[in-house]
């Protein structure tokens, strides 16, 4: 009866171990992310989330697969909230109801990621390269902005190789957040449009008010 | 037998006092007077982590933050603050000099957070641990009779740590530690293999803690 606890726990102990060394990484992203801490501008936008982008899943190389979709979206939904007073999410172009709003269809371009084999150094690296079409209502286009965002986590003993790439990818999100809110009102079309914007809705403001 | 006993105790007592680590710890203070801390206040420790090629890890961190709640110092959790200021304290956003940081704060959202979580002092955390050296070798075999290991291994490691403490109040420069840890480890391979683990990054994170936590006085508010 021993000796047969003792094999089974020595296969358990074998698989923990050889788990633990696989080389394949499979990563749901399953967190939420904090609100951001800004005052949003007087602005509309409709953020259009097709679903390739809410459903989309990473392959950066044969072996490693991140669902990234509903985070991302999950993230933005957040930063955006942050950067417009008046919002809207749709998941078509055809859905929006907004009049005079930013559109932004957010797209990704590539996903990459390196492991300590790989770049000889102790972290687990990944790399969002996003892009922002934005365009106006009626479908003129304004810009196209190219956003990369980059996350690393350290590589810790007999940690998994899921679970440290599953942290890079969180934090290259949060990062991505990060350069939206930094850098959004710094895009030159942007800071162009939203001082329009703000000089249309002042002469409207004084039409109302004259008789 | 009492000479081979003798043996295995020298033996044992020369590797365990090489598996003690030498830290040496600089300190600079602008004045020599302890940081004054309301009892309502509380620290924040973050770690550094714009550094290309390392990361100043968590555990380093929540350590150092163990070793200072000591002494009525209240010190909130380095995930709690960076995403209750979301995002401008990420890699990217976080701000590297006091120039910075002024201009942050003036931002009345950001500053209002602040007070919020009473947050009176920064201390940010820098550094890593790296080993430096190994040497030895240690081959492990296994067969129907049984296996075991055979050998000798070492290595070297070396804590490097830095702490600079920021005044979120006045906005200044309150001091500045510096921790370095260096140790040898060993594992002998005789039959199961044995090992001398020097804590290193242990006794950087202990004695940085220990000696931050010399840097405040909490006052009680009656004492104001």
């Amino acid at each position: 009866m021993f000796t047969i606890k003792m094999k089974m726990f020595a296969t358990v102990l074998s698989l923990i171990v050889l788990s633990g060394c696989s080389s394949s990484a499979s990563v749901q992203l399953t967190n939420d992310f904090p609100q951001v801490l800004a005052k949003p501008k007087p602005l509309s936008a409709a953020i259009v989330f097709e679903p390739s982008f809410s459903n989309y899943v990473a392959r950066p190389n044969e072996k490693t697969e991140i669902d990234i979709g509903s985070a991302q979206v999950r993230l933005l939904r957040n930063a955006f909230a942050g950067l417009f007073s008046n919002l809207e999410f749709v998941a078509s172009r055809e859905e929006i109801t907004l009049d005079r709003a930013l559109v932004i269809i957010p797209s990704i371009r590539e996903v990459q990621v390196s492991v300590p084999s790989d770049n000889y150094l102790n972290v687990f690296e990944v790399w969002i390269k996003y892009n922002l079409d934005l365009e106006t209502t009626d479908g003129d286009p304004i810009d196209s902005w190219f956003m990369p965002a980059y996350g690393k986590t350290p590589d810790a003993f007999m940690a998994s190789k899921s679970a440290a790439i599953g942290e890079a990818a969180i934090i290259a999100l949060r990062d991505a957040g990060a350069k939206l809110m930094l850098d959004f009102y710094r895009i030159p079309t942007v800071n162009n449009w939203a001082i329009e914007e703000r000089r249309k809705a002042r002469q409207a403001n004084i039409r109302e008010v004259s008789p | 037998m009492k000479l081979s006993r003798l043996l295995l105790l020298l033996l044992t007592t020369i590797i365990i006092a090489g598996c003690s680590a030498t830290t040496t710890i600089d300190e600079y203070r602008p004045t020599g007077e302890a940081i004054a801390l309301n009892e309502d206040d509380r620290i924040v420790l973050l770690g550094r982590r714009d550094a290309g090629h390392y990361e100043t890890d968590r555990e380093f961190i929540s350590c150092v933050g163990e070793k200072m709640k000591g002494g009525d110092i209240r010190v909130l959790p380095e995930q709690e603050f960076i995403d209750a200021i979301y995002p401008w304290f990420e890699p990217r956003t976080a701000p590297k000099g006091l120039l910075r940081l002024k201009r942050l704060m003036q931002d009345s959202s950001i500053k209002d957070e602040v007070n919020k979580l009473s947050i009176r002092y920064l201390v940010w955390l820098d550094g890593s641990t790296e080993t430096l050296d190994s040497g030895g070798s240690m081959s492990c075999a296994i067969g129907p009779g049984g296996g075991g290991c055979f050998g000798f291994a070492q290595w070297d490691k070396l804590s490097v740590y830095e702490a600079i403490v920021w005044d979120l109040q006045d906005l200044t420069e309150k001091g500045r530690l510096r921790v370095d840890s260096e140790g040898t480890s060993y594992l002998i391979g005789a039959v199961a293999p044995i090992p001398f683990l020097t804590p290193v990054k242990s006794d950087a994170c202990a004695s940085l803690g220990n000696q931050l936590k010399g840097f405040f006085t909490v006052q009680s508010n009656a004492e104001q």
